[in-house]
């Protein structure tokens, strides 16, 4: 699957900085888009858009806080790194419990930045790489047939095909024959793969 | 028996005194009015028969014989003497009267004339006064103050309830004995004293006040104010005085709970202002200096590539003043703040104004392990200055002291016995104000010398460098100059020069 480029996203209410930070970004190759605001930037956002944030703390009207809470009720998973000023600790630490991927206290040194930034957006990479894995593991789930679906539980759980069998009340050849169906379906290479996909996908505790 | 003549009678009846005459056997010649009154015999009853029946029965038995001895030569009792006797009613009540008697001129027979002066009467007066003597006790012991009065000497002559209640003393514990020494606490007994010598001088009758701690018996101390007046005889002569006092320990007490609570905000007030002036100028500032940084990164990333966007690098130069300008822009309009804002210039005592501050000071250096010590000169004149401003630059100052101290200790790794900053003050030969804050820290290198007053310049890892920046506004606004020197042995000493008030001060 081809992977959309990467675009570094700015929200910053103060022109100069915002165009700066824009102008700084672009020098060291990075697609980059801009918002004046919260408001603006969450009307155009599209979370299938892969990339990093760059979010200022301090904002009229929605801060860069209650942005940050309004994307993680949408479930968008984009790395925030946040932008402080002096004096803004508190704020930052609050922003790193919600998830910030990091913050930067103004002014700062042009590597430091496009550092984070690289590191943001690997992130992201491998995240949306991950996201893509469980959602093809999720396929291939639902494409087993229930029967399949009890011996693949069954075996996952450490089971031979005979405890297996004897559970569910088959001949150990019948559990034989649907085990390779799941390892055909799931395209495992082993059941040590195959508990691996089934703990990917697994609803967190 | 011989009749008195009418005039003597006229002359009796007008007389407010009992009259009584009697012949040389004690026979009544006359009785007046007054006397009717006071032994309820009518004139023409009592006319005639022996005196002796108005006597009580002890005066009765011998009042004969002593007639009869003065008329044998004897010495005379009462005779133009006058005393105290008692007397008998009509209807056998007994009281007293004061009687004087006299032999009338060239009566042959002797005749006696005794004027009985009723203390009966004036028995009623003194129970009158008496009453009037325990209303007003009443009155005294009713009163929510203390109620003391002391003769000339201090000894006490009367205290109520009250006194006796916040002594936790009796009256007699009280009573004929000396004010000041026996219920005074020891350190105000000068005051007490002082207190009564000024009231007995006083010409007038002026209350005049003070206040002094009295000590109950337990040991306690309750603070009193007074309100004391001298008594003066009719010639004007101070015969003691009288005070009256009101516990004021509890409302003192809370004053002084509500005072240190308000210094407290106070002080916190003024570090607030100042830190959160710190805050906001350094979150206006970051923005422009923000955009400055990533412009001008920007620029050299851009000009790095083998063909160059030369309009673009140009645009981003242009920002990069433009940015520049806005930071001078805000930093302009702080000046102008610090130099607009409400200035309140009031003649200070500079000492004063440092003491202030003290505790708070101390509070800080408390916090770098530190210690504060003052040396301040006491023959200084008086400034006029905005006394919250110039605390908020000695605050800095100090702040700025102990931080250099405990920097150097950190980076030395050892602790240093000296660790201490100095506040003094002191005139200058021209007898203006000198203020310095010096310590013993490493003190300030050359360069940093020049750079010391410059806003944003810091050699603090979380400073904003405005402290000294705003300080030195400040110290120009009271057209004075904040100065730096070399401290001795080693450190460094920052200072400020302080116009002595021009007008005449009492």
């Amino acid at each position: 699957m081809k992977e959309l480029p990467q675009t570094v996203f700015v929200v910053d209410d103060d022109d100069a900085v915002r165009n700066s930070l824009r102008l700084l970004l672009k020098s060291a190759g990075f697609s980059t888009e801009v918002a004046a605001s919260a408001q603006e930037f969450l009307s155009t956002y599209d979370a299938a858009q892969p990339g990093c944030l760059l979010l200022d703390v301090h904002m009229p009207g929605m801060t860069g806080l209650e942005m940050q809470h309004q994307l993680n009720v949408r479930g968008a998973a984009i790395p925030v790194i946040f932008i402080t000023g002096h004096g803004d600790i508190p704020m930052a630490v609050e922003a790193m419990q919600h998830g910030a991927f990091d913050f930067l206290q103004k002014p700062f040194r042009d590597q430091e930045l496009l550092d984070r930034v690289q590191r943001a957006l690997t992130r992201d990479t491998e995240y949306r790489a991950r996201l893509r894995q469980t959602e093809r593991i999720r396929e291939r789930l639902a494409s087993l047939s229930p029967r399949e679906r009890e011996v693949l539980d069954l075996v996952t759980q450490g089971k031979a095909n005979k405890m297996v069998a004897g559970d569910l009340g088959v001949s150990q050849r019948t559990v034989e024959i649907h085990r390779a169906h799941v390892m055909q379906k799931m395209e495992a290479g082993s059941l040590a793969e195959l508990v691996r996909m089934m703990m990917a996908v697994a609803p967190p505790q | 028996m011989i009749a008195p003549t009418p005039d003597v009678l006229a002359l009796l009846e007008a007389t407010f005194d009992a009259v009584v005459i009697m012949d040389d056997r004690g026979r009544i010649l006359a009785f007046n009015e007054s006397a009717e009154a006071m032994f309820g015999y009518r004139a023409a009853d009592a006319i005639g028969r022996n005196v002796s029946m108005l006597m009580t029965a002890t005066d009765r038995l011998h009042h004969d014989d002593h007639v009869k001895r003065y008329l044998g030569g004897g010495d005379a009792r009462v005779l133009g003497k006058g005393r105290d006797v008692w007397v008998c009613h009509r209807d056998g009540s007994e009281f007293s009267v004061f009687l004087s008697v006299g032999r009338i001129p060239n009566s042959e027979p002797p005749q006696f004339v005794g004027f009985l002066h009723d203390t009966h009467l004036r028995r009623k007066a003194l129970a009158t006064l008496d009453h009037e003597r325990q209303r007003n006790r009443l009155y005294l012991d009713l009163a929510q103050v203390m109620l003391v009065a002391t003769d000339r000497n201090g000894i006490v002559q009367l205290v109520n309830q009250r006194a006796f209640r916040v002594l936790k003393r009796t009256n007699a514990e009280i009573m004929n004995r000396n004010w000041a020494d026996n219920c005074v606490a020891p350190d105000d007994r000068a005051i007490a004293r002082a207190s009564i010598r000024t009231l007995l001088l006083s010409a007038n009758d002026e209350p005049q006040s003070c206040e002094y701690h009295v000590r109950a018996s337990d040991g306690e101390d309750r603070f009193i104010t007074w309100r004391g007046v001298a008594l003066h005889d009719p010639d004007g002569v101070a015969r003691g005085i009288m005070l009256s006092g009101e516990d004021i320990t509890d409302q003192r007490r809370a004053e002084s709970e509500a005072h240190k609570a308000l210094e407290r905000m106070n002080s916190v007030a003024r570090l607030a202002t100042m830190g959160e002036m710190a805050a906001g100028i350094s979150h206006e500032l970051n923005q422009p200096l923000a955009a400055i940084a990533n412009y001008s990164q920007a620029c050299s990333r851009l000009l790095r590539v083998p063909s160059p966007d030369i309009p673009e690098v140009a645009s981003a130069l242009e920002q990069v003043s433009v940015q520049a300008l806005r930071a001078g822009e805000i930093i302009r309009r702080i000046r102008s703040l610090v130099r607009n804002e409400d200035v309140r210039r009031e003649t200070q005592d500079m000492n004063d104004l440092i003491r202030e501050v003290h505790a708070l000071l101390a509070s800080d250096a408390r916090v770098h392990d530190g210690r504060l010590a003052l040396d301040l000169s006491q023959a200084l004149p008086k400034v006029k200055v905005d006394g919250v401003q110039i605390q908020q630059v000695l605050m800095n100052l100090v702040h700025n002291a102990f931080e250099a101290q405990s920097n150097e200790i950190n980076r030395a790794g050892h602790s240093g016995g000296a660790f201490e900053v100095l506040i003094a003050t002191r005139p200058t030969p021209e007898g203006d104000v000198e203020v310095s804050v010096s310590d013993l820290g490493p003190g300030l290198a050359g360069d940093v010398e020049q750079k010391i007053f410059e806003p944003f310049f810091t050699t603090k890892a979380t400073g904003t460098g405005l402290g000294l920046a705003i300080s030195r506004s400040i110290i120009k606004a009271h057209d004075a100059r904040l100065g730096y020197r070399a401290n001795q042995p080693h450190g460094a000493c920052f200072f400020f020069v302080l116009p002595a008030q021009q007008e005449p001060h009492p």
